[in-house]
């Protein structure tokens, strides 16, 4: 194993970290505010994806790109992942507010199938993979003979900068220190003027926005999307947001970021078959080594 | 605080086992055990009709349809009409041995369906133990004739075949120097893949180690680094053709022009409509296709098929179409709809079906059908124009 021929497989574990970080934010900021390991955020990108699909097929003419379209759309689709997290929670998650977290949990496993099912019952959308209607183009930059493209930095580059937005809301405004607030005793929060349930609808929100950049980036990059995308994707960002400590945004980005680089070294340096065990292995190592994540002292001191 | 996180994590486990049972869906069946009566011939139809294989699922039993539709319009077969109990296997081993059972426990005579390997396989032993035929339409890893059931006949001519004219291909057409093999970890799938590769030992063409890239895998960044790395210079990939579509993108995106080459699973419309445009020079081994068959029953197959279901037929449709003949011809010969014989017809039988003739070996596998190489020309499925076999 060569530092030169590791080099690309860290950078191409970047695309796939991106991802997941995004998507591991909603977990984790869910997770912080209500103990909540929401099963149906996946389906939230898996739902945001065919928005985006949708309205991409509408106003697009052939398979040209055109970036205004893509932006607007990115923009609408985020508020749609956002206003169906915020659906989800007000509709099923807050009538069981005083239920036992397992319970909720179970209703999230709900949710996630009605959502996979209903998109498969949606005659536009159904259970086929559909091709993004919009190609990017392959223009780009070469370093050490390995190619990539304008699109993949950008993509990147969006990641990076909502989810130092998110981080910056919740460690640095008054909104983020009612929802650190609401996080650390729902009740004292409440005696304190907070209205809890406004908050934690904008956790869901903001969840739920960037699941939804996180739909329109990656639909974008692996050009097809399906009805059952959201529940390994889910998954794995879950991991991410174990790995990272589960609770804070932080650690969701670093815990994405690596779990991403992780699969994808252990796809170059051992092949495809050994991606999923080296990077788990790792997760069995970090929960041993430190059991609340990487970043998760916040947690342990707050639990 | 340490015991509270461990129960919490058992939780999560539990949730995780209870997500692995809510995620198998279920189909009702299209007819249900009060339809049948002494003038029907029940024959059920496991096929993947959710899930990421729903497609081709429907399409094969789309084409068992248009053949029972024929059949019953012609009298039926010895006075009694088919009647298909359709069953989701989900492409799924647990389910599909669900399936399995549902229809033995419905009293179906027969069964004539599947797409995926790894599904069928498991549920063989059902069919077995009920003692009826097991006509796979399209699953066809050589595995599932091993188990050495007298029962199980495959249509689809299935893996030995197509990793002779991959081998073919790349030796004589392609010249390949060095090869790249993948597959989706399915049982069809690593059974081409390594058939593949055996074949190609005593030859020039240098195979790397089969990669074996799990099934919900789409980034395929990673395995594209290794492409490059270990200078390949073609890519057989012998899964489904989700992924396909995905990593022939990625590669040409990546700058990789190198031949791609898919196997039978991967050949489907939906190919061509996700990768677009990079699609096209990709190749495929597959078994002729009624689409590729010229004569007249082939054109009024694609006729029918597309006036009844206002879609044309998938790569399998046909399979579902002689599937059904196979049985219904079996049973005319023997004369009767009991199982036992009618098994024991479909060892003798020989018919000009769709897909080629039609006759099954001593372990149930097809004979009288061949492998081509496509190529995709302009957004089509074509013959290629350099054969293997030429």
């Amino acid at each position: 194993m060569t530092w030169t021929v590791v080099v690309p497989d860290i950078v191409a574990g970047l695309f796939l970290g991106a991802f997941l970080a995004l998507v591991a934010v909603g977990y984790s900021m869910v997770y912080g505010i209500l103990r909540l390991i929401n099963f149906a955020h996946g389906d939230f990108y898996m739902v945001a994806a065919f928005v985006s699909y949708s309205l991409l097929a509408a106003v697009t003419v052939g398979t040209k790109i055109n970036w205004g379209n893509v932006v607007w759309v990115g923009i609408v689709t985020m508020i749609a992942g956002g206003v169906l997290a915020m659906s989800v929670e007000r509709l099923v998650y807050r009538p069981m507010r005083r239920a036992a977290v397992l319970s909720v949990m179970i209703a999230a496993l709900g949710v996630s199938q009605v959502l996979e099912n209903g998109v498969l019952n949606i005659p536009a959308w159904g259970s086929n993979y559909l091709p993004f209607p919009v190609t990017p183009p392959s223009a780009g930059f070469n370093v050490d003979g390995v190619h990539y493209t304008w699109t993949q930095v950008v993509i990147v580059a969006i990641a990076a900068v909502l989810i130092t937005a998110v981080w910056w809301i919740v460690n640095r405004t008054m909104l983020g220190t009612a929802m650190r607030a609401v996080a650390q005793d729902r009740a004292a929060a409440t005696l304190m003027g907070i209205n809890t349930d406004r908050i934690i609808s904008l956790v869901f929100f903001i969840g739920g926005a960037l699941a939804g950049a996180a739909a329109v980036t990656s639909s974008l990059y692996y050009g097809q999307i399906n009805y059952l995308e959201g529940f390994s994707l889910g998954l794995q960002a879950f991991t991410a947001a174990v790995m990272g400590g589960i609770g804070n945004v932080a650690g969701a980005a670093v815990g994405g970021l690596l779990l991403g680089i992780l699969e994808s070294v252990g796809t170059g340096q051992f092949g495809a078959q050994w991606a999923l065990l080296f990077a788990f292995g790792a997760l069995v190592l970090t929960l041993w080594l430190r059991p609340t994540g990487l970043l998760g002292e916040r947690v342990a001191q707050r639990v | 605080m340490r015991i509270k996180s461990t129960t919490c994590l058992t939780g999560v486990a539990g949730v995780l086992l209870a997500a692995a049972f809510v995620a198998i869906p279920s189909v009702a069946p299209v007819a249900s055990a009060a339809a049948t009566s002494s003038s029907t011939y029940l024959v059920g139809a496991s096929e993947p009709m959710t899930g990421a294989e729903a497609q081709a699922g429907t399409e094969i039993y789309d084409g068992e349809l248009l053949a029972v539709d024929n059949i019953n319009a012609a009298g039926g077969v010895l006075g009694h009409k088919i009647s298909l109990v359709e069953e989701d296997d989900a492409c799924d081993p647990q389910t599909s041995v669900n399936a399995a059972n549902k229809l033995v426990s419905l009293g179906v005579q027969a069964m004539v369906g599947g797409y995926c390997s790894s599904a069928a396989q498991p549920a063989e032993a059902i069919y077995a133990r009920a003692g009826i035929p097991n006509i796979q339409a399209s699953a066809n890893s050589s595995t599932l004739t091993q188990a050495g059931y007298h029962n199980v006949f495959l249509v689809d001519p299935g893996g030995p075949l197509q990793a002779q004219e991959a081998v073919g291909l790349f030796t004589k057409v392609l010249k390949t120097k060095t090869l790249f093999i993948a597959d989706d970890q399915s049982t069809y799938a690593v059974n081409v893949a390594q058939l593949t590769a055996k074949g190609l030992a005593r030859t020039s063409v240098k195979v790397l180690p089969v990669e074996a890239i799990p099934s919900t895998n789409v980034d395929f960044s990673a395995v594209i680094q290794t492409v490059r790395t270990d200078k390949a210079t073609a890519i057989y990939w012998t899964g489904y053709f989700a992924q396909a579509a995905a990593f022939v993108r990625q590669l040409r995106a990546a700058g990789i022009t190198i031949p791609f080459v898919c196997a039978d699973g991967a050949v489907d419309p939906t190919f061509i409509k996700d990768a677009g445009a990079t699609a096209n020079g990709t190749y495929a081994t597959i078994s002729v296709l009624s689409s590729f068959l010229t004569g007249s029953s082939a054109k009024a197959f694609d006729h029918a098929y597309a006036s009844k279901f206002h879609a044309q037929p998938g790569p399998y449709s046909a399979y579902g179409y002689d599937g059904i003949y196979a049985l219904a011809d079996a049973a005319k010969a023997s004369g009767s709809l009991a199982p036992a014989k009618v098994i024991k017809a479909l060892h003798g039988l020989k018919f000009a079906g769709l897909t080629g003739e039609v006759s099954f070996a001593a372990d149930g596998s097809r004979l009288g059908a061949h492998f081509v190489v496509l190529e995709v020309i302009g957004g089509k499925y074509k013959l290629a124009p350099q054969q293997p076999t030429m």
